[in-house]
């Protein structure tokens, strides 16, 4: 065989390898983290989803309660659309998370709470957002 | 009356584009000399205009013209100055004005360089940096304008301020870097472009972009570093990486462009791999700008990205047709593009070379198969699916563990053909290095990847060490120098042979930094005065808890005091809670802000965050993460930097 076939077929090789390990780890990833299913909430309440999912939505006004004996423990209603779920979450709560900001949580639902372990906040929209919202601003409205 | 010349000046920057393609295009067809020249000055112009209006937005950032739109959402009057500065690539339409103004200096270094250097390549060159040009005016000028006026019928008296996530000198510096990376490829894939119009495949248009792309190679890899470093220090989840869309954005290229400049080497030496460095720089090009648009395309939801925007489909179509054109000429090019030398062994250097760069493709593929698999799985099975961390680790760990070696065994192979006496002498050392670390590391205790890694970066460290000593043995014998001397004048006769050895050394540092995070340990707690908790073998106290008004934030400020199992005192840590725009009467307006404190030494660093107050009991909320080795990623990225220096620096002849 001519070194110009060998390394064809090696690169055959390669190629074949690097595809089934990329399925492989595709179809069985090691970790529970590793792939979530974003779902509704909704969908989450409706089919009753226990595995571990991620969900999206709002924080309902007035909703947040952290626990009077550990800070870190908090309850708050996540909203989306017009339903609503209850969530709990126990670690460092990020800074940009408040009443009515747009979270994505990850976490299992069971009796009809959602026990989060991971919470993210969406960037706030002051930095994006219509700068007429903006209550900084003097809006000095012109009438002439 | 200065917000308008800026937009002008954009419009005369698009006119002068057209024009400077439709001439050069000429001159190509008639070779009209004169044709050449103006076009020539026609790019010229356009990077006039870019300069005129970066320099007038620039201008009314610092002068807090809230009339421009621009200039209120990203900077308000209390906002200090460098950031007010910075703020010019803070937001969208800003960031791709940004874009344009560092292609602009790039364009104008290259005409300038090569006024009378490869007559036959620079018109075709000059157009293909004007087309990208043409595609950032475009944006600029009629989908996002950084000149847009506020509009009218309101008067903004301050404007949103700065995030004060990136009010941080890192954040200065970084995207810069990041963007003089991701653009500096325009210029190598610009030299592609024209070698395969013109069907000019030999070598010597290598040469000249071999430093064009180490020097965006060497900014990128900066970039992507202080991106890592600005994470750990700021955003407070005690990591640097996350496999995130837009780091991952980010990476992809940098992995190409690895790969590239490693396989250039074989053009230039040997002639060979003509079709392959070929699409390497076409790939990396094509990736720099599909970062881009992942970053703005609102397609991946990310930290980083900016919002959703109408600039998807555009950025998408100018991908589509960069690899449509480019492939379409490589095709009709591929005669020329053909090597005339082939392969003669596996254990030849140029195979080493080859193989490593087809782990880099392969590393390459696999981040984008995790970006993209979101997106592919909500198309094709209809679930929406989140990709994290996990994933890529598993997937990536082995191909990164595989360059490592191979990043040893490489240096150690001969051109062409290594015989089987010198691969016996070359590798017995650096083996045994790597084996007698491995059975260490299992005795102690260690299992898995840890070992491996910490073998390989020992096996790795052994063959260059080797090189090194072979080197200098080889000039003491000949000349007679000292140890120093002959150090100094071995890597000056080949800098970039020993400037790349000294960056593979940066490697090894960062391998052994990433494999840290296998022993990260973290715990929250809650704290008042005079309290104790315990991570990690280590004793916090909360000593004394205060409270402080700044300029533009209202702090509380924890003492900690740790000590060790000994009982030993190691440091204060000072983390603080913060709340910015803390006078806005609007208690939504306001933006809590945890500032980490980080006692760091090579050995590992202790990560302190202060996530809430209870200021009515006086209890503060603490989170700790003790985090192994992370700082020899940081040294390892300075090596890198040293060593690419070092083969970059210009050879005194």
């Amino acid at each position: 065989m001519n070194s110009n076939k060998k390394f064809f077929l090696m690169i055959t090789g390669i190629i074949g390898m690097v595809i089934f390990w990329i399925s492989w780890v595709s179809m069985n990833p090691a970790d529970e983290k590793a792939m979530t299913t974003f779902v509704s909430v909704d969908e989450l309440i409706n089919d009753n989803i226990n595995r571990r999912t991620k969900l999206g939505g709002l924080v309902k006004d007035g909703s947040i309660a952290i626990s009077k004996t550990n800070y870190l423990d908090c309850t708050f209603v996540l909203k989306e659309g017009n339903t609503e779920l209850d969530v709990k979450y126990g670690r460092t709560r990020p800074d940009l998370f408040k009443d009515g900001v747009e979270v994505i949580v990850t976490g299992q639902y069971l009796n009809g709470v959602f026990y989060a372990d991971e919470l993210q906040t969406k960037c706030a929209s002051r930095y994006e957002g219509d700068l007429r919202n903006e209550s900084s601003y003097n809006l000095n409205e012109i009438d002439s | 009356m200065t917000p308008i010349a800026g937009g002008v000046a954009l419009n005369l920057a698009f006119g002068f584009s057209i024009l400077a393609v439709i001439t050069l295009f000429l001159h190509t067809r008639n070779g009209d000399q004169r044709l050449f020249l103006t076009g020539q000055r026609l790019a010229l112009g356009i990077s006039f205009f870019i300069f005129l209006a970066t320099f007038i937005l620039a201008f009314q950032l610092i002068q807090s013209n809230f009339d421009i739109d621009y200039v209120a959402r990203y900077t308000s009057l209390e906002t200090p100055f460098i950031y007010k500065i910075s703020a010019l690539w803070a937001g969208q339409s800003g960031s791709l004005l940004f874009w344009l103004f560092i292609l602009s200096i790039y364009t104008t270094i290259v005409i300038l360089q090569n006024q009378r250097k490869h007559n036959s390549l620079m018109p075709w060159v000059i157009i293909t940096l004007v087309i990208v040009q043409i595609f950032f005016l475009i944006l600029t000028n009629y989908v996002t304008n950084p000149f847009k006026p506020t509009d009218a019928d309101f008067i903004v008296t301050n404007g949103n301020g700065l995030n004060p996530l990136l009010q941080n000198v890192t954040m200065v510096i970084h995207p810069p870097m990041l963007y003089l990376g991701f653009v500096g490829f325009s210029v190598p894939f610009g030299f592609a472009i024209s070698a395969l119009i013109n069907g000019d495949t030999s070598p010597l248009w290598i040469q000249s972009i071999r430093r064009w792309a180490l020097v965006a190679w060497l900014f990128l890899s900066m970039g992507i570093i202080l991106g890592g470093w600005w994470a750990y220090r700021e955003l407070g989840w005690g990591g640097y990486w996350a496999w995130d869309p837009v780091e991952n954005a980010s990476f992809m290229p940098w992995l190409t462009a690895t790969a590239f400049i490693h396989s250039i080497i074989i053009q230039e030496k040997k002639d060979m791999l003509r079709l392959w460095n070929m699409s390497l720089i076409i790939m990396t090009f094509t990736l720099c700008i599909f970062g881009t648009f992942l970053t703005r395309s609102g397609v991946m939801s990310s930290v980083h990205s900016f919002t959703a925007s109408s600039l998807g489909p555009i950025f998408l179509t100018f991908v589509f047709l960069i690899i449509v054109v480019s492939f379409g000429m490589m095709y009709f090019r591929r005669n020329e593009l053909k090597s005339p030398r082939k392969m003669e062994s596996f254990t030849s250097r140029e195979s080493g070379f080859l193989f490593n760069n087809m782990v880099f493709v392969v590393l390459c593929f696999s981040v984008f198969w995790g970006t993209l698999f979101p997106v592919i799985s909500e198309a094709v099975r209809g679930t929406k699916i989140t990709v994290g961390p996990p994933f890529f680790n598993q997937m990536n760990i082995p191909i990164g563990l595989i360059l490592l070696a191979l990043t040893g065994i490489g240096p150690l192979l001969a051109w062409r053909k290594t015989g089987r006496k010198s691969l016996i002498r070359n590798f017995t050392f650096p083996i045994l290095t790597g084996l007698s670390t491995a059975t260490i590391l299992l005795f102690v205790g260690f299992r898995g990847y840890v070992v491996i890694s910490f073998s390989l970066g020992a096996f790795v460290t052994a063959t260059i060490g080797t090189e090194f000593a072979r080197g200098i043995y080889a000039r003491r014998k000949k000349f007679d120098e000292s140890i120093i001397k002959a150090l100094i004048r071995m890597v000056s006769k080949n800098r970039s042979r020993y400037g790349g050895y000294v960056v593979h050394i940066g490697i090894v540092f960062m391998f052994v930094g990433f494999t840290g995070q296998a022993f990260d340990d973290e715990k929250e707690f809650s704290l008042t005065v005079g309290e104790t908790d315990h991570v990690a073998g280590y004793t916090f106290e909360l000593i004394q808890l205060s409270e402080a008004e700044r300029a533009n934030h209202y702090a509380w400020i924890s003492d900690l005091r740790v000590t060790n199992k000994e009982g030993k005192f190691v440091t204060n840590l000072h983390p603080e809670k913060r709340i910015y725009f803390h006078n806005n009467p609007d208690p939504n307006r306001r933006q809590p802000h945890s500032e980490l404190d980080i006692y760091t030494t090579m050995n590992q660093d202790i990560y302190s965050i202060f996530s809430g107050v209870d200021s009515e009991n006086g209890v503060a909320f603490i989170k700790i993460m003790v985090n192994p080795l992370v700082r020899w990623v940081w040294v390892g990225g300075f090596i890198l930097v040293f060593g690419t220096m070092v083969a970059l620096w210009p050879r005194k002849d």
